[in-house]
């Protein structure tokens, strides 16, 4: 596959600079250098052969800011990087917010950050900042927002129109799950349009890296994903390893793959009742933080915190797992199985239930590229990607494991997947405690001081959403020079206004809460 | 928004009823109904602390009101951005008096681990929206935590506390 | 005693009956919305593996009284742009009606305010004012939610009122009578449960429609509408709201208890305990559906009205008429 798309790309396209990279150091397959003539149809040649666009994103290098593009395919590995290098004066890239939809928000985004114009965006306004910003905060010297923006900054107003009636959904409100705004241009009760406003929760985590050691930014990533928090964390450690070259014994890949999948269990556990909670059941609410108070105790007792875990440290981990830690978690899988049977009997076969969720908020399979969203929402669709599978992480390739799918794509097919996937996590764990191996925990020679050689490293785990990736640029200090975070939630909420179009507000709703949205990590 | 914040200006009423106050004030104390206003990771320890473990409900606080108007009391779970905070002075502004602030967590103390040099969006403690009652460290705070919270506020309110406290050794 | 006697004879006795009658009904109203509130935290707590209120009294039974007493020392909000009369009427409007049924209702043989020969038509006429609060509110509170909250109210309460009406007309037809302690007195042998389970069924469906409890509790749907018509109501206004709800749902329960389940009658036990037995395990059931079902969706809601109940009823209705006839 790589060798075939670096033939077909020296083949079709001119005027580009494309070279294979070592993926075992890197995170990507190839290296594409464009220049702003060619970039359209670089990108128009990937969504061609189904790529979809990862991630956008920008580094400023003082003398130039270069714009990142990654892709991959849904069917076979392939990951490539397209960069195209803009002036830092007054920075105008081509857009291609017209090839894949993902990239209207990710051009908004760096334009918020970086002030790069994108020619022939339909609507560059601002999405994360508040109103008093006056400079582009990521760039690395300070950049005052120029006269345009300024005017931009203040400019989301829904349209004035007769007969319109708009409802702001958010920030303040119970279905929402923390602070997203989306403003719903309403007929009655059917959604005209639905707009999402972001940035209400934006911590600036990715600043926070450039400011701090790698070692000072551990216990950040549990805070962008507090319901996943080790998944995350693991992101970050993983990226940081593979870029310094770091080997993790064993048995610490084991007891990471465990406890990350304990952590999937309580985040779909936490989703279950929050989704249930929309519907307008609020007893599984409570049945399932039940059962999450059981994983919170067993992680707990490795991990030292219930939430917001910082457990993995490069080369390993923060302590091991002791016999009380297995008793515990064997203990609770078996509870876990009888539970299970429970909620089927509860939640899914409750004729409401069905009745709600059946057939609604169908996303087609073939939408998927466009969107680039990942996770349990593509895998409703029929989609087996998953990056455990894919690009194995930890001792992911050591354990059999399915990959459960859906057919329609509709809320009912998320539900089931997520419910399918609890219960493949629980013989993830069960097979990951047999196998167990004994030995160090920690690698040995990992300097208190990590100072990364230079270079970047793009580094995916699936997250309880999707496809979580780091994308770092090290510049030979003990600091990141850039810390880029792909966050599946961006990406699949960037679906809900297609999605909720010429629906009823309570489908909306319902659909809404089907996609898991983590707030913070939409906003980082 | 200035620097010290704004405060509402709250008069003393002309005649008090000692004997009424003291019954309100025991009324209120035993029904803090909390907003349903989650901002960020503390957010996720405040619903543990409304469920079966926990069971905030016991001390009459269980009832969580998603609308600003019939809540006493508002948990300030999480951080707070410049872009939220407009809108939670909004909120604030909306629920009918007598109401309580509780800030929860290192963030909406005083903007936790987000406040550092160079940064642009983070309210640095949600006292310089609005009025604090009670500060709950951690990040995030044990449900625990929140529950001894609850406890701080009845006490101020009330003047009594519910529970006699454990003597510390250490 | 012969002046008391001479009041009494200006006023007439009626009068005096209907005064001592209104104060038991108030009585009676403030208490259940007592219990009624308490019980719902405790039930919902106890099916939620967890304990509810506790510490507040013993078993937490003066919770309520906290709650009301927290409530009637609240601020009273008016916000800008609201529809100041309406505003304030609604919360009163939404009040009248709940207690008007009181009054027809048989608690025993002999405890009924006033025996109507047109009872059920008194209930059923005065229990759809309440909508008009709830639009009143809705609309005068000059809030997105309140209003579609008021709208959706309006449509689902016109859809469930006729079965409630046709699921009521059997039993009306096999007692030959409107007024409601002829219905308990006809019941003497077997309750008309028995002779009539669709309607008993559909009764409660509507009731509970009526009510606007979950499953149908639209018009307040949190996760949709925040808190429905009664978003911006603070303090006692609020409470006045929740009192209603709290009545209503006895209401509706009072009175499947009277048509369906024999009303007061019943073995060793006084007819009031009966009464109050019957009607409280109806409330309990709607409480239980409460917290175990999701909500259903607004069309779904009026599809199953129009396209079920109705046709349902009318078919039960038909044939409990003809089957009479023969």
């Amino acid at each position: 596959m790589v060798k075939k798309t670096l033939e077909d790309i020296k083949n079709t396209l001119q005027d580009v600079d494309a070279s294979e990279i070592s993926y075992a150091e890197r995170g990507y397959h190839l290296a594409i250098e464009a220049q702003k003539g060619s970039l359209v149809s670089v990108v128009e040649f990937f969504a061609d052969k189904g790529f979809y666009l990862a991630d956008l994103c920008c580094v400023d290098y003082v003398e130039y800011l270069e714009l990142v593009y990654l892709f991959n395919n849904f069917k076979e590995l392939c990951r490539a990087k397209v960069t195209l290098k803009v002036e830092p004066d007054k920075p105008v890239a081509p857009t291609i917010s017209h090839i894949y939809t993902m990239a209207h928000w990710y051009e908004r985004e760096i334009h918020e950050f970086f002030g790069v114009y994108f020619e022939g965006h339909q609507k560059l306004t601002y999405l994360f900042l508040h109103n008093g910003i006056d400079c582009y905060p990521l760039r690395k010297n300070r950049v005052p927002v120029t006269d345009d923006d300024k005017k931009l900054l203040d400019s989301f107003k829904p349209e004035e129109e007769e007969d319109a009636f708009f409802i702001n959904l958010g920030p303040q409100h119970p279905s929402t799950h923390g602070v997203l705004r989306v403003v719903l241009k309403m007929d009655g009760e059917y959604i005209l349009s639905a707009e999402p406003v972001l940035g209400y929760l934006h911590r600036m985590h990715e600043k926070m890296a450039e400011n701090r050691s790698y070692q000072q930014f551990l216990p950040n990533p549990a805070r962008m994903d507090y319901p996943g928090a080790l998944l995350f964390n693991l992101a970050h450690v993983a990226a940081v390893e593979k870029l310094c070259g770091i080997e993790v014994p064993e048995r610490a890949q084991y007891i990471r793959t465990i406890t990350c999948e304990l952590n999937r269990i309580s985040s779909h556990l936490l989703w279950i009742g929050a989704f249930l909670g929309d519907l307008g059941g609020l007893t599984p609410f409570l049945y399932a933080f039940d059962d999450r108070e059981n994983i919170l105790d067993i992680l707990e007792s490795a991990t030292g915190s219930r939430l917001t875990y910082c457990y993995f440290r490069f080369g390993g981990l923060y302590n091991d797992i002791d016999d009380n830690f297995i008793d515990m978690t064997k203990k609770f899988i078996k509870r876990m199985h009888e539970r299970l049977g429970m909620y089927e009997k509860l939640i899914t076969k409750n004729v409401i239930f069905i009745n709600r969720v059946r057939g609604i908020g169908i996303l087609e399979q073939s939408e998927v590229p466009k969107y680039g969203c990942s996770g349990p929402i593509i895998r409703s669709t029929g989609m087996p990607f998953d990056i455990r599978k894919v690009e194995p992480y930890a001792a992911y390739d050591k354990i059999d494991f399915e990959i459960p799918t859906g057919k329609t794509g509709d809320n009912m097919d998320r539900y089931m997947v997520r419910m399918k996937e609890m219960e493949i996590s629980l013989n993830i764990v069960e097979k990951a405690i047999e196998k167990l191996p004994s030995g160090p925990f920690n690698a040995e020679k990992v300097p208190k001081k990590l100072k990364p050689p230079k270079g970047d490293v793009y580094h995916a785990v699936e997250s309880t959403r999707g496809e979580t990736g780091v994308y770092i640029v090290s510049d030979e200090s003990d600091k990141p020079y850039r810390m880029r975070w792909r966050v599946p939630s961006f990406s699949n909420l960037m679906t809900f206004p297609a999605l909720a179009q010429r629906t009823l507000l309570a489908d909306a709703i319902a659909t809404m809460g089907s996609f898991d949205l983590v707030i913070p990590e939409i906003d980082r | 928004m200035g620097k010290g914040g704004f405060y509402l200006e709250t008069k003393d009423p002309i005649i008090k009823f000692a004997v009424v106050e003291k019954i309100l004030n025991l009324a209120r104390a035993n029904s803090l109904w909390p907003m349903t206003f989650g901002l960020a990771c503390c957010a996720i320890e405040m619903m543990s602390t409304a469920m079966a473990r926990f069971d905030i409900d016991r001390f009459g606080a269980g009832i969580f009101r998603a609308s600003p108007r019939q809540s006493d009391l508002m948990i300030v779970s999480g951080t707070v951005t410049k872009k939220m905070a407009p809108t939670l002075v909004t909120l604030y502004e909306q629920m009918p008096s007598p109401k309580w602030v509780i800030a929860m967590g290192n963030c909406a103390i005083s903007g936790g681990p987000f406040a550092f040099e160079g940064q642009y969006n983070v309210v640095e403690g949600v006292d310089l929206l609005v009025p604090v009652d009670v500060y709950i460290p951690g990040c995030p705070p044990r449900p625990e935590g929140l529950l001894e919270g609850l406890m701080k506020l009845e006490e101020k309110i009330t003047g009594t506390r519910r529970f006699p406290t454990v003597e510390q050794k250490w | 005693m012969n002046e008391l006697n001479n009041i009494m004879s200006i006023i007439g006795k009626e009068t005096v009956r209907a005064i001592i009658g209104l104060i038991g009904v108030l009585v009676l109203v403030v208490i259940n919305a007592l219990i009624l509130t308490w019980a719902e935290r405790k039930v919902a707590g106890h099916m939620q593996r967890r304990i509810a209120a506790k510490e507040v009294g013993p078993f937490g039974l003066i919770q309520p009284i906290a709650d009301s007493l927290k409530l009637l020392g609240k601020e009273l909000i008016t916000p800008a742009n609201v529809e100041r009369s309406l505003f304030y009427l609604a919360p009163t409007l939404i009040f009248i009606p709940v207690l008007v049924s009181f009054v027809v209702i048989p608690f025993d043989s002999y405890l009924q305010v006033k025996d109507m020969n047109v009872g059920i038509l008194v209930i059923l006429a005065f229990s759809s004012l309440s909508v008009l609060s709830i639009l009143i509110a809705g609309w005068g509170s000059n809030n997105k939610y309140s209003l579609i909250g008021a709208i959706r109210s309006v449509a689902q309460n016109i859809a469930y009122e006729i079965p409630l009406l046709l699921s009521l007309l059997p039993v009306i037809i096999i007692a030959h009578s409107l007024s409601l302690k002829d219905i308990v007195e006809a019941q003497n042998g077997l309750w008309f449960v028995v002779y009539q389970p669709f309607a008993f069924l559909i009764f409660f469906i509507a009731s509970v429609a009526e009510t606007n409890r979950t499953p149908f509790d639209l018009p307040e749907a949190e996760s949709e509408l925040v808190a429905g018509f009664h978003t911006e109501y603070t303090g006692m206004r609020f409470a006045l709201f929740f009192l209603a709800e709290y009545t209503n749902i006895f209401i509706v329960s009072a009175i499947a208890a009277t048509f369906f389940l024999g009303g007061y009658q019943g073995p060793i036990l006084p007819g009031i305990v009966w009464f109050f037995i019957k009607t409280y395990f109806l409330v309990f059931v709607i409480l239980w559906m409460r917290w175990t079902f999701p909500r259903v969706r607004f069309d779904q809601l009026l599809n199953f009205s129009w396209k079920v109940l109705i046709p349902t009823s009318l078919v039960n209705l038909i044939i409990t008429a003809g089957i009479l006839k023969l």
